[in-house]
């Protein structure tokens, strides 16, 4: 079985006609049948979003038709509302079911989706923004570079065992990653005796990994140079609170966001969440990094 | 040469859904065949068929379907799938059973797995009006998966992650037996140690019917009279589906496992007639020389085969070949082994036909008893000099002859003999 399937590309002109054309009794039944296995509530948005065209119901439709997708055991997780849940990894859909989805919401959305397009969706977040922003007819953002834990470590100065992000997704406006406590870690061994807590400063620490493959990765820096990769060290953090305890088996969603930088200087906002809990949160961090010029061959 | 044996049987058939009732309906000749609720059309004059009990596979969409008891599949399996797929499924998990083999012991460099179905025109139709219809986006991307010859090897092989030789074969209604004789070949050459084989066929309209233009189908209203081979007033065959799976194992295996057998798979032959794309040699030249291939292949004589189970779907054409065939090799040599059709019983499964007809052979060699030829009224005259039997017998065969025949003139012969 091929893990993709080739399909010509389609049309990415943004859909107009679903408030101009007249919804018909019809279109009703048609949407009905074709979302018979999905909640009763896709169906109600689905509704009321080709009746008037309000953007406003495309979340629920959306929802409705991955969850019918998903399989039962794993729809709890969904229901929890997490964009940061991982299509793949998280919810059993391959490439094979993501057509079907797609197939799905095109039908019930009017509108079509190209193969190029699909392949940057990763969680259900990204889902989400580019169909909004494809009905909305309004440029879908540059997708977010995707680093798996192999090549994280081939692109960032700190190595396992003191990595603590397993993958990670760079776009513009900042970066997102995970990081699974497995309970190995030789520190938990200490801390503390006899109860596995993943330490605070570890945490920050991840934050600050994060923040700097944004810095290798996608920090905007005068032409011709790049970041030293060797270069990145800790300056400073402001605004440190600890929501929560994690342990091993959680699963930390790391997240930072740049707030302002200014050479040597970078600062960025970040957080970490189990689920949809708060775990850490950090109003500044702030790296220093040092440029050099481009090599010819990148 | 390496010993062949089948360790293990699943049936999913009208004459039942599991060894034991076959093997019943066997000694009782007890047919499977009704009229048929999708025929009952005006425009349609063929009205009976032997369906497949305690499914429903009627709806496009595999979700929407019934299966049997226990039966419980997840929707990233059922959405490639046909109804010949799911009658494959249900009779390998019967088999595998059977067998005492777990799925480590067939997911391994060992074991693989030979197939074969027509395919699913009623999938293929259904997809394709929606592609027409809806676009050609539209279509479910397993739309292919599901329906194209080939659908049932994808499916079962993929699913239970078999890791040997696979492969989908394609004869018409020679196909399974053309699987079943390959399959044998890949344990006597040492290849595998393991061999799955699989006869599957939808049972629909979009399956039978069309046979009915080419009047092969037939029109017997009567569901006791349909389907009678060798009888003077045969009409045609009466369409089947289903599924039959067959565990070949090397004797080293059968050994090592300690596995029970139903009896030795000694050989197998082929031949073509070389004469029509759908109309049988007149003189059955091809199956004669299809079982003549089969008995050298396996060392054994003619005047040894106490069981011959016919091909014989009960079309006029097609029976007297075989029987003029028969004649030859057997009461020419003044030889009288027991013959006949259980398709008399089952209908016919077409691309099912030889695995099904041979796990009906395993059964009866390990069981105890020949299957006798039902519904013969009148005996059909060209069948004369042939030991045609009317009723079963309650004696296992020594060695057995199971012929089948495809579209083309492909002819295949298979050779089991009694452990």
């Amino acid at each position: 079985m091929p893990d993709s399937v080739p399909a010509p590309a389609g049309s990415t002109t943004p859909v107009t006609s679903s408030s101009t054309r007249r919804f018909t009794a019809e279109d009703e039944a048609l949407l009905r049948e074709s979302l018979r296995r999905c909640a009763p509530s896709a169906f109600e948005a689905a509704v009321q979003f080709r009746k008037t065209g309000n953007h406003e119901h495309v979340p629920s439709i959306l929802m409705g038709i991955i969850e019918r997708f998903v399989e039962p055991d794993l729809r709890p997780k969904l229901r929890e509302g997490d964009d940061d849940l991982r299509l793949v990894e998280d919810l059993g859909i391959d490439s094979l079911t993501m057509m079907e989805i797609v197939i799905l919401a095109e039908g019930v959305l009017q509108m079509s989706i190209n193969n190029e397009e699909l392949r940057n969706l990763r969680n259900i977040g990204d889902i989400k923004a580019f169909i909004d922003a494809k009905i909305r007819g309004v440029p879908t953002a540059a997708p977010a570079r995707f680093t798996p834990v192999d090549e994280l470590s081939a692109v960032l100065p700190v190595q396992p065992p003191f990595l603590f992000l397993n993958e990670a997704s760079v776009g513009p406006d900042g970066a997102k990653g995970k990081y699974r406590i497995t309970g190995q870690e030789f520190f938990l061994q200490g801390h503390f005796k006899g109860n596995p807590v993943m330490p605070a400063s570890i945490m920050i620490e991840a934050i600050g990994q994060l923040a700097m493959l944004y810095l290798i990765q996608a920090m905007p820096v005068e032409a011709g140079q790049i970041v030293t990769p060797g270069s990145i060290y800790f300056t400073g953090c402001e605004g440190i609170r600890a929501h929560r305890i994690c342990r091993p088996g959680d699963t930390l969603s790391l997240s930072i966001k740049p707030k302002r930088s200014k050479c040597p200087l970078a600062t960025f906002e970040g957080s970490i969440r189990v689920g949809q809990e708060k775990a850490v949160m950090v109003e500044e961090l702030t790296l220093t990094f040092g440029l050099m010029p481009k090599p010819e061959s990148a | 040469m390496r010993k062949v044996y089948i360790t293990g049987l699943g049936f999913i058939s009208s004459i039942g859904n599991n060894a034991q009732s076959v093997a019943q309906s066997l000694r009782d000749l007890r047919h499977g065949i009704t009229l048929f609720e999708p025929f009952q059309r005006e425009d349609c004059p063929v009205k009976v068929a032997a369906p497949v009990r305690g499914f429903d596979v009627s709806s496009l969409d595999p979700e929407d379907w019934t299966l049997p008891e226990g039966v419980s599949l997840r929707r990233e399996v059922l959405r490639g799938m046909s109804p010949h797929v799911a009658y494959a499924w249900c009779a390998m998990r019967e088999a595998l059973a059977d067998a005492g083999l777990s799925e480590a012991d067939i997911s391994n460099a060992d074991t693989g797995l030979y197939a074969a179905s027509g395919g699913s025109p009623y999938m293929l139709h259904g997809l394709l009006t929606r592609m027409n219809d809806h676009g050609v986006m539209r279509v479910s991307p397993l739309a292919v998966v599901s329906s194209i010859s080939g659908t049932l090897n994808f499916n079962l092989v993929a699913h239970l992650r078999i890791k040997g030789a696979s492969c989908g074969f394609s004869s018409a209604c020679a196909s399974s037996a053309h699987a079943l004789g390959f399959a044998h070949d890949e344990i006597v050459l040492g290849r595998q140690k393991r061999m799955l084989v699989v006869g599957a066929e939808d049972c629909n309209r979009e399956s039978i019917l069309p046979f009915a233009s080419m009047r092969a189908l037939s029109l017997q209203t009567d569901p006791d009279q349909a389907s009678r081979p060798f009888d003077a007033a045969r009409d045609g065959f009466v369409g089947t589906g289903g599924a039959t799976v067959l565990v070949l194992e090397s004797e080293e295996e059968v050994a090592r496992r300690g596995a029970k057998v139903y009896c030795e798979m000694a050989g197998w032959g082929q031949a073509s007639d070389g004469h029509n794309v759908a109309i049988s040699h007149p003189e059955g030249a091809g199956l004669q020389a299809a079982m003549q291939n089969a008995l050298r292949h396996s060392g054994v004589q003619a005047s040894e085969i106490s069981y011959v189970n016919a091909h014989a779907t009960s079309t006029p054409i097609g029976d007297l070949s075989e029987a003029r065939a028969l004649r030859r090799l057997f009461t020419e040599a003044g030889l009288q082994p027991a013959i006949s059709s259980t398709k008399a019983l089952t209908g016919h499964g077409l691309s099912l036909a030889g695995a099904l007809e041979s796990g009906l052979c395993a059964l009866a060699l390990r069981d105890g008893f020949t299957p006798g030829s039902a519904n013969i009224t009148r005996l059909d005259p060209g069948c004369e000099g042939l030991r045609i039997l009317r009723q079963t017998l309650p004696e296992a065969p020594r060695v057995i002859l199971n012929n089948s025949s495809g579209f083309g003139g492909a002819n295949v012969c298979v050779v089991l003999r009694r452990a």
